[in-house]
Formats: structure tokens, C-alpha cells, sequence
């Protein structure tokens, strides 16, 4: 049943209760969460990556169902099966990438699937025109009707997709991370056209994890963590500290146990790196950092802030606009991917089943990809089977892959042994560097914890080790130092992660607080900078 | 030499190529369709031999070329629908899918040819060419006015029904993909499937719908093959036309009219050919060069398109300088 | 899925996939079966299968019943040369999931070379057929280097590419015979003959071997398959190959070098198929005639479909296509049925083999029931 308040301003649009979402692999999205939005406000719905903010309202726009729970649109229980119905009900969704055909026009994209005809079989181009112009006009959106989309800027993009929503009829509109893309120009834009679109009694919920953002725009926030609703607010009740620490922070603190590193030289050095994306907006900036041997250097922020351009630019999968990295004196900058592993620097990639592994392959052939020219295990022109034989049982053995056998196919394995073959892939080498990127990212507990304790005897036996981690605990447990990423920049440095509260990282994490450059400048460890 | 050219710069030469082109155009509007629809089909040359076969023999049994004709249109349509249940039901890698049916339009259509001929006329035939007469054939036109221009007006006055629609299919074709809601859906598919998908657009019907196009065009082509540039069908007659239209269709930036001047280009080559082997001269010589001349369009293409990428990531950066600037 | 299931699932695939294409067969075969009845078309439909089925290796007669003749099993490994290569080179390229189609025009050209140097260049037995398909091989495997290098460099599709290849190698050569290189005493188109030191023997000098044609050219192609084998499952090369038409991604993080081994593996391709061209020019014929593509590639392609592209399966599947084709002659000869029949049987069995989704719900059937047992077990060894 419905709560009262379902007419009159200020009304409930929107109900959605006791939502739980599981999947069939078992894992929980939502647990029993309660969400709702009053007509004319602009809600946010925060919290990190995972948190199931997406998949909540994925469920409002009928990409997915929910497991258990109801939903309520302007008071009527409905079941939203698909977008279609969503849209029908007055709810729209503006995604994060963009559902738009570069090549067409912006009217083009506007009236896809919905076009007005001319004589029966030609599209009406004119009629197509003036409606964008007029839903332009009519909700302040400056689009260019006859521009091409690949050829305008992202703004506009946004806008064209909003626009797109509200001329389906939406007068509900949720935005994924709309300002992800944005400039800090653009972003500003962005708050007036919500406001303008709010004046007009439209509904809308901004799911972003950006607090200053929400704090200016918002009139009430829901916070998520771990797929619980931690509570609605209003935004003025509330201030930026208390929503970080309902934001950020670990239910249960792991405790890890490890020797106390003992940093030597540095191993790579990275200066002032800078980094503009195609969509002109700046990914990196000046960053500068060095990771050392023996330690655990952890690079801690909420996905988005740049973690991901810069492990590209540290293993060449891309190329930075200014700045040097160099792993003891080289640089590896542009270098093919061959030579920066011949330097000894290996990777764990965020995305494992793209890089990490071929999943047709088995798992012996997957585990010495990155070896299989060393003379060790070639005789003459053809492999020394016997050796790679050997090799991958010993490393199926010490990285306690559970398998069939070594010829079985490693996209059959589940997702813990799959990355347990990537790590004993990476670790195995006898790197100098490794750069560990979500390391143990949607694998199980048991996988995890072997995979962590790797690390960490690595790091003692002399290796320099990058971790970058959205996981709080892991980032936070198993870094001796660790710096903080926010908007491209190091928000923070923290030479030694003990003592440090879940507060205190929220605030860095956020934007909250930042540390001067003196203090960021810390984690370069020599007299030059 | 100056005498070659001389036989060159008649009106006959040229109408020759815009006769050579129009098969190969009809397979390149086939092939750009379903690009922009996001796949691509390497079994026009295939489906052109069956269209061939069935148109000539149709006509032949039905007395009249319309029914052939419109028998290869079918077998163009029907067949690229089974290509297409095969590719994105069965999920067959749809270049294998153009493969097999290549393979089988070559001898598989010999053999349906002989057995078919042998259950109505009594005896096998390798050819449908002793039984069709003129009257069975596509007919040609000549246009009343315009003929009477001096030089242009043999040039095109007089060519195959076919041949005019060709052309006019291919600017029917541009108006289709940029004019019509079709269209519109078909180019929103080939880019970005789930754009399209998220407004409603059902992606599994357009991708059938271009692969219908693709049958319908090659039908078209088939039929010209064996119903207007010759008179019956015989093994191998499309030779490779199938397989040009791709290459045409990339040399033409993947747009109509880029095509149909590929097309002209090719046809040029092959008209050039038969006059090669007319004055004496081995027409294995001239044959090779439209082929030569597809490989060298495709690197010229894509040297083109890399500088063109070039110029894009540095006027991208002169905007990232811009933007830093002013950061 | 347990290995044993995996297996089985495959064969019983294939099987259907092979039924389907003989019921295909079949139905196309009674059509043009001769007789007026239906009964009568039966008859002749059965003739014509027992043809296409039995005839290849067993001689069928009204009076000495059904026999096995060596003669006709030599003849199916003669014709399995060619396409032994072709095979072998397909399998190669497409490993590395490049769709160069370059086999066809590639065994014509290593066949037409290796013609030249066994007519031209005078040396003494035994060495002249070796050098002369080694030349063969060579030369096709630079003419590879372009769709290779065009594809690699400048993403021009290797298969428009290689098509257009095979059909101006088609043209040179035809260009070449008729003007410069035929032998005008003959009738038809043909070089001058080999010289005598150039032809590759038959492996045991009786009637049967040399009327069949089955000369060391198939000791050579089985060697070709042993090696191909080790290098696309033992040498790095190979493994290369492999990891690349995978995962390209993989392959290149890995640290592989992808534009190299993409550019070697369709440079071994074309070395693959024009010694094949070689070996089947100087163990056949004694002079070059042919005046058109071969077809041997595309049944090459078929083959590394039927072989999943892993060359020890290639002489099966070889064997399994020469045995079809000669069926389909046998009917032409002896049922009247055109022996085209065997493209159609192609183009069926590889678009069952090729459709991943063919059978997909019987084969999700059977990893669900492994799953189901392999929790059955676990839990088993938990409660002993």
C-alpha cells in the first residue's frame, strides 16, 4: 500500500519499497531498501561504486526487477518490465554513456524511433527541427537541431539526451551521473537547466557520489552503502562530514596482519603527469607520486577520479599530454607493452576477462602468455614442454587454483580462480613492479584473502607494488602509504595508513578536504621534484 | 597506341561501361545497406548466381521474363533471409555464412541447372543459354528524345531496363537511408545498437530488413547477369562481381554514390578489357585490372581515412593546448 | 562440462550437422533420379546414395557382389593432397581470426611456379622436385606479405584483399600461358612438359599407386600436418597465433607482438598452400594446364572448419571431403546425378559446423547436468 501524501505538491511521485535485487550468481544489489521522491525535487541518491545506487534505479526505469519489493508511480503499484512501460509512466532515464548515433543529427537522435513523416514515407526533416527547437526552447536546453552529434560538445550531448527523455513525455528523470563527463563550465550549466526543468514542476533524481555538487543542487539526499539505504535527508539538515561518514565507511574493519614495511629505492617515478580526455575534459593533473621497494603504495578515491587514465598511461594503454613516469630511470611512457614488461613491471588488469586472460585458452597457456619466448622453455624451434608443463602446475599449486586440470579452460573457472591465474601469471615473473588495479574486485572471499596475503609477501621480498583499490578495507589494510585521488589530482598523502578513520577518508575521498601541495608533495621521495 | 585510344573514345566504349557497371552496382548498393547496418554480407556473389538461375529458368518455363524476373528477386530476398536466420539466430560468424554460400552458388547452382533441365527437357543442361531466346530476356530501351544527342545519346539511349534502374536504385537507395525513417533506423542500428534499442527500434528487424535488401539488390544483379548482359544463365557467370561490390563499397566510403563510382571504375576496367582482346591484344591482360585497381582504391581509401585521424587527434590536441591554457 | 561429455557432445554435432547435409543430398538426389515412378526414383535414389556412400572405396558389381579395391582408397588419398595443404594453410590464417581467403589463388601460383622452375631450370632428380615447390611455396608466401601488411598497417580487409588476389593471379597466369609460355604443338592450353627429373614419384611403383596418382606428394602432406601440428601447438610461434585469434587484447598485453605474428601466420598460409600447389602439380601432371581456379582452397577453407582449425584433424577431414567428392562423382558417372551435388553437401555442413548456436540448448542441457553432478559429488564428499 502506498503512504498517504500521493496528490497535492510536495506528494510522494514515486515509492519504492522494501526493494531487494539478488542475482543469480548470488550477489545482492539491494537489500530491502526504501527510496522515495517527492514531486518537483531534486533528489540525490549516493554512494560509491557498488553501493547499488545504479541498480536501484536501473528497477525505477524497467532494465531490471526486482527480486522482492514493490513500486509505486504516483500512487499506483506497477510492475516496470521494461523501458518501454517506464517511459510510458512518465519516467525517464539519462544514462551515463550515451544512447546517441554520432552520425545522425541532433533532431535525428531526438525523434529515433518516434519520427514524423512527409507524404507517407519521407522523414518530415523541417517538422523534426522545430520540434527539437521548441522542446529547446521550451526547457532552456541550447541544442544545434541540425549539428551532427559526433560533432558537438559533451554538454550538449547531455542535453540532447535530456531534452530526448522529456520529449517522451518524462516527468521523472533520473541522471546517472550526469556531471562525470562534464567541465566544471558545463557542470554549472547543467544546475541551471535542473533548476529551470525543477521551477516546471519536474521530478528529478541525480545519483552522483560528488558531494559539493549535491550539497548546491539537491533538496534532499538518500545515502547508499553496500546496497542498504543509510537514510533520506534533507540536504540543508545535513552536513558534508556527516553524509562522508555515511558514505564511506567499512562495516566490518579487516585486520590484516603484516610486518611493518621497510621502503628502500624507488622504483617508479611519476611527474606531474597531465592528462586531457577526448571530450576535452582533464583526467590527470599534475601528478606526481614515487612507489618504493618493499612497500605497498595504495591509491585510494571513488572510481572516476582518475585512478583508471592513470594506470592506462602507466602500462601505455594510452598516452598522457605532459609529464614523465620512468620505472628505475627508463621511461615507460609510450613504450610497447613488451618492453615495459621486459623492464619488469607487471599488471593486473581491472578488466580480466578483456586482458587478463583469453578465457578459450587453458589455463596453462593463459598462465605463461607473458613468457613464452624465454629460452627456459623452448628447445630450438619448438617449446620445452616439460618446463612449461612444470611451471604451470607449480604455479596452479602455489596460487591454489582450483581446477580440472592445467588444459582446462579458464573461462570455465569461477571468478576467484580466474584471477588467481592472472595473479600467478603477473607475480610469478619476477617483476620489480606490479600495479594491482581492483585487484580483488567482485571475486570470493577466499580468493581475496589469498590474493591480498600474496601481495603483501611480495611487497616484503622487495617488490614495489601500486595498488589501486575503490575497496576501502583492501586499500585501506593493505597499503603502508597510501595518496588519495579527487577530480585528477592527489587530495591527500598518508605516509603510514595506521590510525587513519574511515572519516577521515571520506573527507578526502570526497573533496571535503584536501592537503596543501607541501604536504601532497611528500610522497615523492628525493630531493628534486 | 593513338589508334587504341581512338576506339576508346567512341560512344559504344562508353556505353559499354555504364552496361558493365550496372550488375556490379546493383551488388554494391546491397553491400553499402548493410553496412551501415552494422555487418556485412560476402555472399552477394552467391546469391547473384542463384537470382541468375532461377530467373532464367522461370522465364523460360513461364514464357515471359517478367515472372523470371521477378523469380530472382525472390531467390534473392528468401535466400539472404536464411543467411540471415543462420547468422543472427543461429549465430553463425556471418562471414562464414557468405562463405558457404558462395561455395554452394557455384556448383550447387550447376547442379540445380542440370537436374532441373533434366526433369523438364528431358537432358541435362550446363546452361540455360539454348533455351532462352531474345524474347525471354529483360528488354532494353531506347528513350525517345534523348537518343537523338549527338555521342551522349548513344551513350545512353538504348541500355537495358535493368541498367536504368540500377542507377536509379542507387539514388533511391541514398534517398532511402537518408530520407526515410527506415533509413534513419538502419544507420542508428550499424552505429549504435543500443541507442536505437532504447527508443524502441527493434534491432533483430532492421538487421533482417537489410539483409532483405541485400537478397532483393542481388536478385536484381543476378537477374541482369543472366537475362540482360547475357542471354541464359552458365556456370561462374557472375565471376567475382559478388566480391567486387565489397571492395566497391569500401573504396566508396561506404555511401551510394561512392559506390556507383567505384562501380564505373570497375566497369571501365572490364570495358577496357573486352577492347584489349578486340584489337588482338589478350584480354587476361586487361581482366586483372579491376581487381588491381580494387586494392589500390582500398589503400588509397584508407590512407586517406588514417591522415584524415591524423588531422583529427592533432586538432585535437591543439583543443587539449587550448583547454590546458585555459584551465 | 567433463572432457569426456565435451567430446561426446562434438561428435554428436557433427553427425547431425553431416545428416542434415546428406538428407539435403538425398532429397535433391530423388529429384534428379531417373525414372518416372515414385517407386522407380527410389530405386534409383538408393543406387545413387549406395554410389555417393559406399562407392569410394568398395567396388559394387550385379555378379562379384561388393568389394573393397585398393584402387579406389588411393585414388581418395591422391585427391586429398591439395587439399591437405590448403587445409593446413587455412587453419594457419585463421587461427589468428583473419579471413584471408588467399588459399585459391595461392595453390594456382605455387602450382604455376614450381611448373616453370620444373620446365625451365634444369636439375638433377630428386633435388629439382624439392627446390621447385620450395620456389613455389616461396613466392606465394611474399605475394601474402600484401594482404598481410595492408591489414596490419592500414586495416584494409584481408579478405576483400585476398579475393582480389586470387583473381589477378588467375588472369597473370592464364595471361602468361597464352601468350608466352603454351606449347603451341598442343590442342589446348598447356605449358611444355615438365623435364622428367622434376616429377615427384609415386610411393610404390605398381599400377595402382601411379594410376592413382599417390606419389610421395601425400608422405609430403602428412609431414606438412606433423609440423604444422608442432607449430601451432608446440612452438611459441604457433601459440602466438593462437592467443591472438583468441584475444587479441590478451595478446598484446601479454606482450606478444600481434602485427608480427598476424603478418607470419598468413605469410605461412600462402607458403602452405603454394607448395601445395607444387606438390600436386609435379606428382599429377606433366605439363601445366589449368586455366582457371582450382577450388581446392575453398575446400580448403571447408576442411579447417570440419578440423576446428587444428591441424591434426586435417587429414580427417580431408579424407571425409575427397571421400564425398569422389562419391559425387561416382553418382554422376554411374546414377546421373551431377557431381555439383558436393558443393551443396558443403555449404550445409559448414554452416551447421560453423553455428555456434546449432544444438546450443541440447549442449546447455548437458553443462547444466555436469554442474548438477559435480554438486552431487561435492556434497557427497563433504557428508563421507
Amino acid at each position: 500500500m502506498p503512504d498517504e501524501k500521493t496528490s497535492g505538491p510536495g506528494e510522494y511521485v514515486v515509492q519504492m519499497k522494501q526493494i531487494t535485487k539478488i542475482y543469480a550468481n548470488g550477489a545482492a544489489a539491494n537489500r530491502g531498501v526504501d527510496f522515495n521522491l517527492r514531486r518537483g525535487e531534486i533528489h540525490a541518491l549516493m554512494g560509491e561504486n557498488g553501493a547499488g545506487k545504479s541498480t536501484l534505479m536501473k528497477m525505477l526505469f524497467g532494465l531490471e526487477q526486482p527480486t522482492s519489493g514493490e513500486i509505486f508511480v504516483n500512487g499506483e503499484k506497477l510492475v516496470l518490465s521494461s523501458p518501454s512501460v517506464a517511459i510510458a509512466h512518465g519516467i525517464g532515464m539519462v544514462h551515463q554513456h550515451f544512447m546517441l548515433v554520432p552520425s545522425l543529427s541532433v533532431a535525428e537522435n531526438m525523434v529515433l524511433g518516434m519520427v514524423p513523416h512527409k507524404s507517407g514515407i519521407f522523414i518530415d526533416k523541417a517538422k523534426a527541427v522545430e520540434l527539437t527547437r521548441a522542446y529547446s526552447e521550451k526547457f532552456n536546453l541550447h541544442v544545434e537541431p541540425e549539428a551532427k552529434v559526433m560533432d558537438i560538445p559533451v554538454g550538449m550531448k547531455q542535453k540532447v539526451e535530456i531534452l530526448k527523455a522529456l520529449m517522451r513525455g518524462a516527468r521523472i528523470l533520473i541522471m546517472d551521473e550526469p556531471t562525470a563527463v562534464l567541465t566544471t563550465q558545463e557542470t554549472a550549466e547543467l544546475f541551471v537547466e535542473l533548476k529551470n526543468l525543477k521551477k516546471q514542476g519536474y521530478t528529478i533524481v541525480f545519483i552522483s557520489h560528488k558531494l559539493n555538487e549535491i550539497m548546491e543542487i539537491t533538496d534532499r539526499l538518500t545515502i547508499m552503502r553496500k546496497g542498504k539505504s543509510m537514510g533520506v535527508y534533507n540536504t540543508k539538515d545535513v552536513t558534508k562530514e556527516e553524509i562522508s561518514r555515511l558514505m564511506v565507511g567499512r562495516d566490518v574493519v579487516l585486520s590484516l596482519q603484516k610486518d611493518k614495511a621497510v621502503p628502500g629505492d624507488t622504483v617508479l617515478r611519476v611527474r606531474h603527469l597531465e592528462y586531457i580526455n577526448e571530450w576535452n575534459k582533464k583526467m590527470l593533473n599534475d601528478i606526481s607520486f614515487d612507489v618504493r621497494r618493499g612497500e605497498i603504495l595504495g591509491i585510494a578515491g571513488v572510481e572516476g577520479n582518475g585512478q583508471k587514465e592513470l594506470v592506462d598511461m602507466l602500462f601505455n594503454f594510452n598516452t598522457p599530454n605532459a609529464g614523465s613516469a620512468s620505472v628505475n630511470g627508463k621511461s615507460i611512457l609510450g613504450l610497447p607493452q613488451q618492453k615495459i614488461r621486459e623492464l619488469g613491471v607487471a599488471l593486473v588488469p581491472e578488466d580480466r576477462m578483456l586482458y587478463g586472460i583469453a578465457s578459450g585458452a587453458s589455463i596453462e597457456e593463459n598462465v605463461i602468455s607473458d613468457r613464452s619466448g624465454e629460452k627456459r622453455f623452448n628447445k630450438g624451434p619448438l617449446f620445452n614442454m616439460k618446463a612449461i608443463h612444470a611451471e604451470a602446475d607449480r604455479l596452479i599449486k602455489e596460487y591454489t587454483v582450483l581446477c580440472k586440470s592445467r588444459s582446462q579452460q579458464v573461462g570455465m573457472l569461477s571468478g576467484g580462480n580466474i584471477q588467481k591465474v592472472v595473479v600467478a601469471r603477473e607475480f610469478s615473473n619476477h617483476p620489480i613492479l606490479i600495479l594491482a588495479d581492483q585487484p580483488t574486485r567482485g571475486i570470493d572471499v577466499g580468493a581475496t584473502e589469498f590474493i591480498r596475503k600474496k601481495l603483501v609477501e611480495l611487497s616484503r621480498s622487495g617488490i614495489a607494488v601500486l595498488l589501486v583499490s575503490a575497496d576501502l578495507n583492501e586499500v585501506m589494510e593493505l597499503s603502508d602509504s597510501l595518496i588519495v585521488m579527487h577530480n585528477g589530482s592527489i587530495a591527500a598523502y598518508f605516509e603510514d595508513t595506521a590510525g587513519l578513520t574511515d572519516e577521515i577518508m571520506g573527507e578526502y575521498m570526497l573533496g571535503l578536504k584536501k592537503q596543501s601541495v607541501e604536504e601532497v608533495r611528500r610522497v615523492c621521495h628525493d630531493q628534486e621534484t | 597506341m593513338l589508334n587504341f585510344l581512338k576506339m576508346l573514345a567512341t560512344p559504344e566504349f562508353f556505353y559499354s561501361i555504364i552496361r558493365i557497371s550496372a550488375p556490379i552496382l546493383f551488388a554494391t548498393l546491397a553491400a553499402v545497406v548493410v553496412e551501415k547496418a552494422g555487418f556485412a554480407n560476402i555472399g552477394l556473389e552467391g546469391l547473384m548466381m542463384f537470382a541468375a538461375l532461377s530467373g532464367s529458368l522461370v522465364s523460360y518455363y513461364a514464357g515471359s521474363w517478367f515472372w523470371g524476373f521477378l523469380a530472382a528477386l525472390a531467390t534473392g530476398v528468401i535466400m539472404s533471409l536464411v543467411m540471415g536466420f543462420f547468422a543472427f539466430k543461429l549465430k553463425t560468424d556471418i562471414i562464414l555464412v557468405g562463405i558457404a554460400v558462395n561455395m554452394m552458388g557455384s556448383g550447387g547452382t550447376l547442379f540445380l541447372c542440370k537436374v532441373i533441365t533434366n526433369l523438364t527437357e528431358g537432358k541435362a543442361m550446363a546452361s540455360t543459354t539454348g533455351l532462352i531466346t531474345r524474347s525471354l530476356c529483360i528488354p532494353d530501351i531506347t528513350i525517345p528524345l534523348l537518343n537523338q544527342i549527338p555521342f551522349l545519346g548513344r551513350v545512353l539511349s538504348g541500355h537495358n531496363l535493368l541498367t536504368y534502374l540500377a542507377f536509379l536504385f542507387c539514388l533511391l537507395t541514398s534517398l532511402m537511408l537518408y530520407k526515410t525513417p527506415l533509413g534513419l533506423n538502419i544507420r542508428a542500428v550499424g552505429e549504435n545498437p543500443d541507442a536505437a534499442a532504447s527508443v524502441g527500434v527493434s534491432v533483430m528487424k532492421i538487421r533482417y530488413t537489410a539483409m532483405a535488401f541485400s537478397g532483393l539488390m542481388s536478385g536484381f544483379g543476378g537477374a541482369f547477369m543472366s537475362m540482360a548482359y547475357a542471354q541464359g544463365w552458365s556456370l561462374d557467370m557472375v565471376s567475382g562481381r559478388g566480391f567486387i561490390a565489397l571492395a566497391a563499397q569500401a573504396m566508396g566510403g561506404g555511401e551510394c554514390l561512392g559506390g556507383m563510382l567505384s562501380a564505373l571504375v570497375f566497369g571501365f576496367a572490364q570495358a577496357l578489357g573486352i577492347k584489349f582482346s578486340a584489337i588482338g591484344l589478350d584480354s587476361n591482360l586487361a581482366s586483372p585490372i579491376p581487381y588491381a585497381v580494387t586494392i589500390l582504391g582500398l589503400v588509397i581509401f584508407a590512407l586517406v581515412r588514417s591522415s584524415r585521424i591524423r588531422k583529427q587527434h592533432s586538432a585535437a590536441a591543439l583543443a587539449k593546448g587550448k583547454a590546458k591554457a585555459e584551465s | 562440462m567433463t572432457r569426456k561429455r565435451e567430446i561426446r557432445f562434438i561428435i554428436i554435432r557433427s553427425l547431425v550437422a553431416i545428416c542434415i547435409a546428406l538428407l539435403v543430398a538425398t532429397l535433391l538426389i530423388f529429384i534428379s533420379a531417373g525414372g518416372d515412378t515414385f517407386h522407380e526414383k527410389l530405386e534409383a535414389t538408393g543406387e545413387a546414395l549406395r554410389q555417393m556412400l559406399i562407392g569410394p572405396l568398395f567396388r559394387m558389381s550385379k555378379k562379384k557382389g561388393t568389394s573393397f579395391e585398393l584402387k579406389r582408397l588411393a585414388d581418395i588419398l591422391a585427391a586429398m593432397i591439395p587439399t591437405i595443404f590448403t587445409g593446413l594453410s587455412v587453419c594457419i590464417m585463421f587461427s589468428a581470426n583473419q579471413f584471408n581467403l588467399g588459399a585459391e589463388g595461392g595453390i594456382m601460383l605455387g602450382a604455376f611456379v614450381s611448373a616453370m622452375v620444373a620446365i625451365y631450370v634444369p636439375m638433377p632428380a630428386g633435388l629439382h622436385a624439392v627446390v621447385a615447390v620450395l620456389i613455389g611455396g616461396a613466392v606465394v608466401a611474399i605475394l601474402m606479405l600484401l594482404p598481410a601488411l595492408l591489414k596490419t598497417k592500414l586495416s584494409v580487409s584481408e579478405m576483400v584483399c585476398s579475393l582480389m588476389l586470387n583473381y589477378i593471379i588467375m588472369y597473370v597466369i592464364k595471361f602468361l600461358m597464352n601468350t608466352y609460355l603454351a606449347d603451341k604443338s598442343r590442342g589446348q592450353i598447356m605449358s611444355y612438359p615438365f623435364r622428367e627429373t622434376s616429377a615427384i614419384a609415386p610411393i610404390v611403383n605398381n599400377t595402382t599407386f601411379s594410376g592413382a596418382k599417390l606419389t610421395w606428394g601425400f608422405v609430403v602432406a602428412i609431414v606438412a600436418v606433423i609440423l604444422c601440428g608442432l607449430f601451432m601447438y608446440r612452438s611459441r610461434w604457433g601459440y602466438a597465433i593462437r592467443m591472438i585469434g583468441i584475444n587479441q587484447a590478451f595478446a598484446g598485453y601479454s606482450g606478444m607482438k600481434v602485427g608480427s605474428v598476424i603478418v607470419l601466420s598468413q605469410v605461412l598460409g600462402g607458403f602452405l598452400a603454394g607448395a601445395g600447389g607444387g606438390v600436386e602439380m609435379l606428382g599429377r601432371y606433366t605439363s601445366f594446364s589449368w586455366s582457371a581456379l582450382p577450388g581446392y582452397g575453398w575446400t580448403g577453407i571447408t576442411i579447417a572448419i570440419l578440423a576446428s582449425n587444428n591441424p591434426y584433424m586435417v587429414p580427417l577431414a580431408a579424407f571425409f571431403m575427397a571421400y564425398l567428392s569422389k562419391g559425387c562423382d561416382l553418382m554422376a558417372t554411374y546414377a546421373k546425378v551431377p557431381a555439383q551435388l558436393i558443393d551443396i553437401i558443403q555449404g550445409v555442413i559448414f554452416l551447421f559446423f560453423a553455428a555456434e548456436q546449432f544444438l546450443a540448448k541440447y549442449r546447455q542441457k548437458l553443462v547444466v547436468k555436469s554442474a548438477e553432478e559435480e554438486i552431487a559429488r561435492l556434497n557427497l564428499n563433504k557428508e563421507g
